[in-house]
């Protein structure tokens, strides 16, 4: 195809809160549970996106709680799309866009195209369409928020579901008294290891909403496909009480159960490194879903994480510029 | 200037994608529709067509890329075989529900197991309840005709469906006929561009598909419903343009040939209108008041064009080539929806069903024959014997 | 035909059970006025303007946008009509400005509505 120049946009990074857009492109007026993750990570989102962007929703609790009775909250162009193939009809948008400026019948910025898929609709039963539309070079940011579990249809078992976690598909019994005995996928190891096309991923949490909101802006302003792993904590799901969303967000960073990092063209930059980890439990102990679980199994929680945390410690020290003998002296 | 050309009813289907200029194309190999996607391939990357072509991870992908692309305002074409039709079945409700006209093309191959290259119509018969548009071709002329013919219906603001535009697989989608190619000027008169309602855009902000209230729920099937009341007008405007453009003649529902004086008739579907044709011819021939009906479209069903074209008719033999195992007539669909057409006339003629063409086989014209000689005794002893007979077993 | 066979009627969706085509339906502003949420609430967040800071922490932390900044008047404004009392703001808040009110404490606090919204 030859070289045509479609009108990407640029989003600058934001510099503090007040600089933050003030319009709400995801406003409030929504059935989501009172303190839900999702539906702040996905204001954050929309407001750093800003008003030329089109969600594509896969099912999952921000399709179901959000667009009740032909009501949404998205003042953005929004469509649904099955659990399955957000990823593809997100294809078929952007290559919609594409033809329609080349025809000259759009002639505007190319809008920001920006799938808001659970983890069961990105790294489950989506992750065909996700990888296919990540393959295909499609200018596309996924999101994949992930509060852990099929939320929506009562709290089963997702691929990010956490060991030990009480489900309704991994309830703790006597011959099972974990729970959840498998250990969670990686989604965004998962897109980097196998997607050439994709050179920019990161994670974030709404506990760092400006964090969060450069690293959709940074993502947004790529020429091609993008991931974000958005930790949205579930009051709903993971049994705490509602106030704590955040402070469970911010627990998670803090104990090692989630890292913060950038990873642009192969090189990783990790964030809120916190300067001593706190033990899993101190993040355990306030959820409900872990409330069975007995220490040996917190010692096996302990020790997956601190295999994953072993990774950042390393990265940091290759990363962090080492003074040579010479500029000592 | 119009041109005619030799080619397979693959590359008819591609002519005919070409001419309407689609926008979005988007492809996944099975076999045998993939040829069309071979050519629109060849096309796109020869700059002939300015289109995204798009490598589906499946045919379930391919469908979903249409979706976006139509609910975006692209001109959106995409299609598949066999198992590939009944693997992307998620999606062809939500599209015909969301009112997204992309069109699929559909070259006919038997359902698994155990792997079957034949054609049969069970494939895309599987979708017929859909909500989609739902005809076959004879030939690859007519491929290219119904490819333009379902753009303008299916785009038609009183419509706005997407369409499933099938052809048999082999018999024409891989064997060449003659195809007249309609000129880019007569394209242009009878094709206008697509007009989406509502897309998605940054300008005026819309939401596509959330959830309705649980009152909502019967009244939205009833209103997808009420489209088809409205679906056949438009046919049959859309047709009578494409025969006065074109220069074609077409019935716009049922393809009748030596049916007037009839006392036994075929009802048939896609290319072994063909042999059947021929079999009439003989049959006639030999004092046998042979005549065929061929169905164009199954979804809308012409109801009154078949009572009206068959009525008159004493025996008609049911040509199926699709399975509905277990079944009121333990054969195939077509022959509970015609029988159902003729239920309310006065003379019902008697009606039975063939099994035949399945897996690929050929109907030779000595089954229409046999076929001819069943409808025959049926007339003389008024009376169906059997619902369904499958032929050579 | 000697007969005339049957047709198909017609098909009336009373106007209030309609769906809109394709069930396409236009983007909200600013807020949905269709899902008033303030009902679900037992508690609500009440300010303290002397200890509030305007560090925009509540802004930035509530799911349903129910913190607005006046600039000019250089306050924080709370939405009622939204607010599901979920009360992160009050746990996020590094001054200690926000406090949980029972809704029973206000002559229009929304548990006493007779209708719920």
């Amino acid at each position: 195809m030859q070289a045509f120049n479609y009108k990407f946009q640029q989003l600058e990074p934001l510099k503090s809160f007040k600089r933050v857009p003030v319009p709400e492109m995801y406003v409030p007026g929504h059935r989501t549970c009172a303190g839900c993750g999702p539906a702040l990570n996905y204001r954050l989102v929309a407001k750093a996106a800003g008003k030329e962007t089109i969600f594509i929703g896969p099912t999952g609790c921000m399709y179901v709680a959000n667009s009740s009775y032909l009501c949404t909250p998205y003042a953005v162009s929004w469509i649904h799309a099955q659990i399955t193939n957000g990823g593809a009809v997100a294809s078929g948008i952007e290559a919609a866009f594409k033809v329609a400026a080349r025809k000259g019948r759009n002639t505007g910025v190319f809008p920001n195209i920006i799938v808001m898929a659970g983890d069961g609709g990105s790294v489950d039963i989506g992750l065909q369409a996700m990888s296919g539309m990540m393959y295909r070079n499609h200018k596309v940011l996924f999101i994949c928020y992930d509060n852990e579990s099929y939320a929506n249809t009562g709290i089963q078992t997702s691929p990010t579901t956490p060991y030990g976690a009480k489900t309704t598909f991994t309830p703790p019994g006597k011959e099972i008294p974990e729970g959840k005995v498998l250990f969670p996928k990686d989604p965004p190891q998962l897109v980097i290891g196998g997607h050439p096309a994709v050179k920019y991923v990161a994670t974030t949490t709404i506990a760092h909403p400006l964090d969060l909101m450069n690293k959709v802006r940074k993502a947004l302003s790529q020429p091609g496909p993008t991931f974000l792993h958005m930790l949205a904590t579930c009051p709903k799901g993971w049994l705490f009480p509602e106030h704590l969303t955040k402070e469970m967000a911010r627990l998670a960073v803090e104990t090692g159960m989630w890292t913060l990092y950038e990873w642009e063209n192969g090189t990783y930059k990790y964030t809120n490194v916190p300067k001593k980890y706190k033990p899993v439990n101190e993040y355990m102990k306030h959820q409900g879903r872990f409330a069975h679980l007995k220490p040996e199994h917190i010692a096996k929680m302990q020790a997956f994480v601190d295999e994953k945390i072993k990774n950042v410690k390393q990265a940091i020290a290759v990363a962090a510029p080492v003074p040579t003998a010479r500029q000592k002296a | 200037m119009a041109k005619e050309l030799i080619m397979t009813g693959c590359r008819a289907a591609a002519e005919g994608a070409k001419a309407a200029e689609v926008e979005v194309i988007c492809s996944f190999p099975i076999r045998p529709y993939t040829a069309i996607m071979m050519e629109l391939a060849k096309m796109v990357a020869d700059g002939e067509l300015n289109a995204e072509f798009i490598h589906g991870e499946g045919e379930h992908a391919q469908l979903s890329v249409v979706l976006g692309a139509a609910a975006s305002g692209a001109r959106a074409y995409t299609g598949s075989s066999g198992v590939g039709v009944t693997y992307a079945m998620e999606i062809y409700s939500p599209m015909a529900g969301g009112r997204y006209p992309a069109q699929m093309a559909i070259a006919d191959r038997t359902l698994d197991p155990p792997g079957d290259f034949g054609s049969e119509h069970t494939d895309a018969m599987c979708t017929r309840d859909q909500g989609w548009l739902l005809g076959w071709a004879d030939s690859p002329q007519e491929v290219y005709d119904n490819t333009l013919i379902n753009y303008r219906v299916g785009e038609d603001h009183r419509v706005m469906l997407p369409q499933m535009v099938c052809q048999e697989g082999y018999f024409v989608s891989h064997i060449p006929d003659k195809v007249i190619l309609g000129d880019q000027s007569q394209v242009k008169k009878f094709l206008p561009p697509y007009r989406p309602i509502g897309p998605l855009s940054t300008t005026k902000p819309v939401s596509h598909g959330p959830q309705i209230r649980p009152d909502q729920g019967a009244p939205m099937d009833a209103m997808r419903a009420a489209v088809f009341l409205d679906v056949p007008k438009v046919i049959e405007e859309a047709t009578a343009d494409f025969n006065r453009i074109f220069g074609r003649n077409y019935d716009p529902f049922v393809d009748q040939y030596k049916l007037a004086d009839a006392e036994i008739a075929f009802f048939v579907m896609g290319a072994h209108a063909n042999t059947c044709r021929k079999a009439v011819d003989r049959l006639r021939k030999q004092g046998v008041k042979a005549g065929m009906a061929r169905l164009r479209w199954v979804r809308p069903w012409p109801t009154h064009q078949l009572a009206n074209a068959l009525g008159h008719v004493k025996a008609i033999g049911v040509v199926e080539t699709s399975t509905s195992y277990g079944g009121a007539m333990r054969g195939g669909n077509l022959i509970h929806e015609l029988r159902a057409s003729l239920y309310d006339l006065d003379q019902r003629p008697l009606v039975t069903s063939f099994m035949a063409g399945l897996g690929g086989e050929t109907i030779w014209p000595a089954d229409f024959d046999y076929m001819a000689k069943v409808l025959t005794e049926m007339v003389k002893e008024k009376k169906t014997k059997r619902y369904v007979y499958w032929i050579g077993m | 035909m000697a007969k005339e066979l049957p047709g198909y009627g017609t098909i009336n969706v009373p106007k209030e059970r309609q769906v809109p085509f394709g069930a396409v339906t236009k983007a909200p502003v600013c807020t949905q006025q269709l899902f008033i949420t303030s009902n679900w609430r037992v508690v609500r967040p009440v300010k303290d303007d002397e200890k509030c800071t305007r560090c925009l922490i509540c802004y930035m932390s509530c799911p349903d946008a129910c913190w607005i900044f006046k600039e000019e008047e250089d306050v924080m404004e709370w939405v009622s009509d939204f607010c599901k009392g979920c009360q992160i703001c009050i746990n996020e808040c590094p001054s200690d400005a926000l406090t949980a009110v029972p809704e029973l404490d206000f002559p229009d606090g929304v548990v006493r509505l007779d209708k719920p919204f």
